[in-house]
C-alpha cells in the first residue's frame, strides 16, 4: 500500500521542486493617461471621433511604464532582418535610421541620423547624406560614436545569408554594385560583401550611387530598419555565425533599448513571452525629434482572445493593444458609446488592402469578360462585413490604399472612371450577366465543365467567412466551386503563392505597404517578371506588357506630383485588367486605456512608443 | 537490480529516439508550411528563400538533419535553436517550465482536495440526494470545455473584465513578481483546470470505493467491530485509491508535457502548452521537437523512477 502513496507523492514532490527551482521574476504594469493631439481622417472615410491622434498633448508627462499587449512576437530583433509592421514599431523607438517617420508624416520621412534632407544630384542618380555629430550607441558601446561606415556595413550585412533581409535586394537593387555584392555574399557567406555604390568619404558622409533614377524607392528603403547603424568591429563576430546572432547582442541608437547586461547580451527579450524596453542612457534628445516621454515599455505577448485582451486594455489593466485588432464585438461596443469613451479607440488606414485573386493564366479566368462578370457581381460590402463592417475600412474600389500617393489620382474612395464593373460596391447582377453573355454564356451565368473552379482559402474566421461569402457569390454566377479551406500560412506557401499548384481563386490575399511610396505596391504584386515559382505574390499571375512597362517607367519618375499621377494611372490600368477583386482598404484599430495619451504613427498605423505618454 | 535499471534506461533512450523520429516524419511528410517560406516574408526573391533554407540547414538530407539533432540532444543536451526566434530551445523550455509546473501543482492540490472527498462521500452515501447532486455536478463539469469554462471564469471573476472583479485576470502571471503574487495570479487557472479533472477523479473514486466497500474484508473489518471511519479510511480508501494513483501519475506527466494548452492559452500563461501552440502555428520544428521530447523524457524518467523504487520495494518486480 505504501507504494501507491509513493506514486501519489512523488509527482507532487517533483512538481514542488520544479516550482521552487524555476519560478522567477515578471514585471510591473502601472499607470496610464488620456487622449490627445491632432488627428488624421481626411479622405480615409474614418469617422472623426476615431481618427488616429498623431501628436502628443501639450501637457504630455514624462515617466511611467507602458504595457502593450500582443498576441504574437516580433520577427527579428536584428534590424537587418526585421520585416514586420509590429517589429518596425519597436525598432523605430530603439534604432535610428538615416531618415524616419514622425507620427503625422505620410509622404516624406524626416532626417533622423541625417542632419538634414539628402542632397540629390541633378541626374537623380546620387544621394548624399551627412549624419549628425554626437550620436552614440547604447551600453556596452556607449563610448562609440555612430559613423557612416556603420550604416554602410548595416546595409551590406543585410545581404548575408545569415541575416537574409527581405527587401534590400528589391528596393535597393539599383545601387551601383548591388549585383556583384549579391554574388559575393553567395560565395563567402559569413562576410558582409562590399557594395561599391555606397561610399563613405568621411565618418559623417555617406553617398549612394544609383544605376538608374530610382531615388524614391531607395529613400523609402533607407527609412526602414536596415539603415540602422551596426558597428562592424562589434558585430563581426556575431555575423560570422549563420544565422547571425547579432540580434541577441544588438546595440541601440534610439531613445530606448531592450534591456541588456554589461556585456551586451539582451536580457529583456523572452521570445513569445515578453520584451522589456528601457531608456537608452546614451541617447541625446538634442539630436532627435522624438520626445520619448515613457521611462519603459513592456510588450506582453500571448493574448489569444482578442475580446478579453481588448477589454483588459479598455478597463485599464494594460495600456494599448498592439498586434491584433479588437474583436468586432468590442469595436461595436466602443463605437456605440456608453461604457467606454469613443476616444479610447483609434482607427488608422493600415496602408494595406485585401483582395480576391483570379488566376488569369487558366480557364475560365483567362477570359477577361468572365473576370469582369465576377467583379461586377460581387457584393463587396458583404465581404467587408465578414471582418467587422464599416470601421474595419472603406470598400476598396481600386488598388492603392489611402494615404499613399496615387490614391486620390486613382479615384480616392470612388471607383476609377470607365470601369463599370467596379462601380457598384453592393454588386450588380445585371451587369455581371451582361459580361457573362460577352464571354459566350447566353444565359448570363457560367455553364459547363470550365465553370467548375477551385478555391483555396483560410480555414478559420474571419478569412474563412470571407471565403464562404464569396463562394456563395460565385455560385450565384453559375460557378461550381470546389472550396478547400486550409491554415492561413499553408494557403500561401502550398497553394496561392505556388503558381504550379495555384487554384482558380484565392479569396484571402492582400498587400500591405513596405514604404509610403506607391512603388512598393507594384514591383512585387504586379510586375510580370516578378512571378516566381515559389512565394509568388502576383496572385492574379498577370504578366501584361503594358502593365510591366508602366511599372518600369513610373519608378524612374522623381517629381512627386508626376509620380503620384503615374501610379494613379497605373492603378487604373491594373484594375482595367480585372485580375483581382479589391474589397477593403484595411484599417488598423487600436484601443487604449483611459490613462494613456496615445499617439499613432501613420506610417506604421500602430502606437508610436516614442510619442505616447501616460497621465500620472 | 542494476540490470533492471540499465534495461529501463536503454529502453527509455530508445523510446526518445523513436518519438523524435516520429515527429520528424510527421513534420516532413504531412503538409506543414515550409519554415523557409514562412520566414522569408513577402519578398518573393527565390535567392532569399534559398539563403534561409541554408541558414536553417533545411537543404541537408532529412536523415542528416535528424542525426545532427540526435547528436545535439544526447551528447550536449542541446535541443537546437528555434526557427522563429533563433533562441536555444532548451532555454525557452526552461523559461516556460515554471509557469506550467506552478499551474499543474496548484491544480493537482485542488482537484485532489475536491475530487477525492466527493468521490468517497458519494460512494458512502450512495443513491442519496447528496450523491446524486454531486454526480450530476461532476457530469456538468466534465462536459464543460476548459476553454469555455476559462472564458466564463474570466468574464465573471477577473479583476479587469469580470462582472465581480476579484481574481487576477488574463496575462497576470507575466506581471507577477513574487512567488505569492504568481500563486495569486494562478487562482482562476487552477480552479478551471482542476474543475473538470476533479469531477473525473470524483467519479473514478466513487466507483472504486463502491467496489471496494463490497469486498469481503470490509465486511470482516466491520464484523470485528472497527469504527466505520476506520473501515472507510484505513481499509476502503487505501485500497480504492490504487487506480487514482495510477491516473494521477499519468495526468501530471501529460500536463507537464504541455497538455494544459487550453488553460494556458485562455489565461495567457507562458507555459509549455502555450509555447507548443505557438510553435505548431509557426511550423517551428525544433521547438515542437524539443517540447515533445521534453514531455516524453519527463514521462519516461518519471515512470522509471517510480518503477525503480517499486522494484526495490517489491522483490517480485525484479523477477518479472
Amino acid at each position: 500500500m505504501r507504494l501507491k502513496w509513493l506514486r501519489l507523492a512523488l509527482p507532487l514532490a517533483v512538481l514542488l521542486a520544479l516550482v521552487f527551482a524555476f519560478t522567477s521574476c515578471g514585471d510591473d504594469d502601472d499607470e496610464g493617461g488620456g487622449g490627445g493631439g491632432g488627428g488624421a481622417s481626411g479622405s480615409t472615410g474614418i469617422p472623426e471621433e476615431f481618427a488616429a491622434p498623431t501628436a502628443a498633448p501639450d501637457d504630455a508627462q514624462k515617466g511611467g511604464n507602458l504595457t502593450l499587449i500582443s498576441e504574437g512576437d516580433i520577427d527579428y530583433i536584428d534590424p537587418g532582418a526585421a520585416y514586420y509592421q509590429v517589429t518596425y514599431t519597436i525598432d523605430f523607438g530603439i534604432f535610428r535610421q538615416l531618415v524616419s517617420w514622425p507620427p503625422d508624416a505620410t509622404e516624406d520621412p524626416a532626417p533622423d541620423l541625417a542632419e538634414d534632407d539628402p542632397e540629390i544630384s541633378d541626374d537623380n542618380k546620387t544621394i548624399t547624406f551627412r549624419i549628425q555629430d554626437g550620436i552614440s550607441y547604447s551600453p556596452p558601446l556607449e563610448d562609440r560614436e555612430v559613423t557612416t561606415a556603420d550604416i554602410k556595413y548595416a546595409i551590406e550585412r543585410s545581404l548575408m545569408p545569415g541575416v537574409a533581409n527581405g527587401y534590400t535586394t528589391t528596393y535597393m537593387k539599383d545601387i551601383v554594385g548591388m549585383d556583384e555584392a549579391i554574388k559575393a555574399s553567395e560565395e563567402n557567406k559569413t562576410v558582409a560583401p562590399d557594395i561599391s555604390g555606397i561610399e563613405t568619404p568621411d565618418d559623417k558622409t555617406i553617398v549612394f550611387h544609383l544605376d538608374r533614377t530610382s531615388v524614391e524607392g531607395v529613400l523609402g528603403a533607407l527609412s526602414l530598419p536596415v539603415s540602422s547603424p551596426v558597428p562592424e568591429d562589434y558585430a563581426k563576430e556575431f555575423d560570422a555565425e549563420s544565422p547571425s546572432t547579432y540580434g541577441d547582442h544588438a546595440v541601440f541608437t534610439g531613445p530606448y533599448m531592450i534591456e541588456n547586461d554589461d556585456k551586451g547580451n539582451l536580457t529583456g527579450y523572452s521570445p513569445g513571452k515578453e520584451i522589456k524596453i528601457v531608456r537608452n542612457p546614451s541617447w541625446d534628445p538634442e539630436t532627435d525629434f522624438r520626445p520619448a516621454y515613457l521611462d519603459s515599455i513592456t510588450m506582453q505577448q500571448g493574448f489569444s482572445d482578442p475580446t478579453s485582451a481588448a477589454k483588459k486594455v479598455l478597463e485599464g489593466s494594460a495600456q494599448v493593444t498592439f498586434d491584433f485588432p479588437p474583436s468586432p464585438t468590442v469595436i461595436q461596443e466602443v463605437a456605440q458609446g456608453g461604457k467606454y469613451d469613443a476616444s479610447q479607440m483609434s482607427v488608422t488606414p493600415s496602408g494595406g488592402n485585401r483582395y480576391i485573386a483570379l488566376n488569369t493564366q487558366e480557364k475560365p479566368f483567362d477570359d477577361i469578360n468572365i473576370r469582369k462578370a465576377v467583379i461586377a457581381g460581387s457584393d463587396r460590402t458583404a465581404l467587408r462585413n465578414t471582418r467587422g463592417g464599416e470601421l474595419i475600412g472603406p470598400v476598396a474600389n481600386h488598388y492603392i490604399p489611402p494615404l499613399i500617393p496615387g490614391f486620390e489620382e486613382a479615384g480616392g474612395l470612388e471607383a476609377p472612371e470607365g470601369l463599370d464593373y467596379l462601380a457598384n460596391e453592393d454588386g450588380d447582377p445585371a451587369l455581371a450577366a451582361e459580361y457573362m453573355k460577352k464571354a459566350g454564356f447566353e444565359s448570363g451565368k457560367c455553364e459547363g465543365s470550365e465553370c467548375r473552379i477551385t478555391m483555396v482559402g483560410d480555414d478559420s474566421p474571419p478569412g474563412r467567412d470571407t471565403a464562404t461569402v464569396f463562394n456563395d457569390q460565385l455560385e450565384q454566377l453559375g460557378f461550381d466551386v470546389q472550396f478547400q479551406p486550409v491554415e492561413h500560412s499553408l494557403m500561401y506557401t502550398k497553394f496561392c503563392s505556388v503558381p504550379s499548384n495555384q487554384p482558380d481563386v484565392c479569396p484571402n490575399v492582400g498587400f500591405i505597404k513596405d514604404c509610403n511610396d506607391p512603388e512598393c505596391f507594384f514591383d512585387i504584386p504586379w510586375y510580370g517578371p516578378s512571378i516566381n515559382p515559389d512565394n509568388n505574390s502576383n496572385w492574379g499571375r498577370l504578366d501584361d506588357p503594358e502593365v510591366n512597362k508602366g511599372i518600369e517607367e513610373a519608378r524612374l519618375i522623381t517629381d512627386p506630383d508626376e509620380r503620384a499621377q503615374a501610379y494613379g494611372d497605373l492603378d487604373k490600368l491594373v484594375m482595367s485588367k480585372a485580375a483581382v477583386l479589391p474589397w477593403v482598404f484595411d484599417n488598423d484599430v487600436v484601443v487604449r486605456s483611459p490613462d494613456v495619451d496615445l499617439v499613432i504613427n501613420l506610417f506604421n498605423a500602430l502606437v508610436d512608443i516614442s510619442y505616447t505618454s501616460i497621465r500620472r | 537490480m542494476t540490470r533492471y535499471i540499465v534495461r529501463r534506461v536503454l529502453w527509455g533512450a530508445a523510446l526518445l529516439v523513436i518519438v523524435s523520429a516520429v515527429v520528424f516524419v510527421i513534420f516532413y511528410l504531412l503538409p506543414t508550411a515550409d519554415p523557409a517560406k514562412l520566414r522569408v516574408g513577402r519578398n518573393p526573391n527565390p535567392a532569399l528563400i534559398a539563403q534561409i533554407r541554408e541558414q536553417l540547414h533545411l537543404n541537408d538530407p532529412v536523415y542528416v538533419q535528424f542525426w545532427e539533432y540526435m547528436k545535439g540532444v544526447f551528447f550536449h543536451f542541446d535541443f537546437g535553436q528555434s526557427y522563429v526566434s533563433q533562441a536555444p530551445v532548451r532555454e525557452i523550455i526552461v523559461d516556460r517550465l515554471p509557469a506550467t509546473a506552478l499551474l499543474v501543482s496548484g491544480a493537482v492540490v485542488i482537484w485532489l482536495a475536491m475530487g477525492l472527498p466527493v468521490g468517497i462521500v458519494s460512494a458512502i452515501k450512495r443513491r442519496s440526494l447528496m450523491d446524486r447532486t454531486m454526480m450530476v455536478t461532476s457530469l456538468a463539469l466534465i462536459s464543460a470545455p476548459v476553454f469555455w469554462l476559462g472564458l466564463v471564469a474570466l468574464y465573471l471573476f477577473a479583476e479587469d473584465v469580470g462582472v465581480i472583479q476579484i481574481f487576477p485576470g488574463q496575462g497576470s502571471y507575466i506581471g507577477a513578481e513574487s512567488f505569492a503574487a504568481k500563486c495569486w495570479s494562478m487562482f482562476l487557472p487552477w480552479v478551471v483546470l482542476a474543475a473538470a479533472t476533479a469531477a473525473i477523479y470524483a467519479r473514478y473514486m466513487r466507483s472504486s470505493m463502491i467496489e471496494t466497500m463490497a469486498e469481503d474484508y470490509i465486511r470482516t473489518a466491520r464484523a470485528k467491530g472497527l469504527r466505520e471511519r476506520d473501515v472507510v479510511v484505513r481499509h476502503g480508501v487505501r485500497s480504492a485509491i490504487t487506480p487514482i494513483v495510477t491516473l494521477l501519475g499519468l495526468d501530471i506527466g501529460l500536463l507537464l508535457a504541455g497538455n494544459a494548452i487550453l488553460t494556458e492559452s485562455v489565461f495567457n500563461i507562458p507555459g509549455i502548452g502555450h509555447q507548443i501552440v505557438l510553435s505548431i502555428r509557426r511550423s517551428d520544428l525544433p521547438m515542437i521537437q524539443g517540447i515533445v521530447l521534453f514531455g516524453a523524457f519527463f514521462i519516461i524518467i518519471f515512470n522509471l523512477i517510480v518503477d525503480i523504487i517499486y522494484a526495490y520495494l517489491d522483490p517480485r518486480v525484479r523477477y518479472q
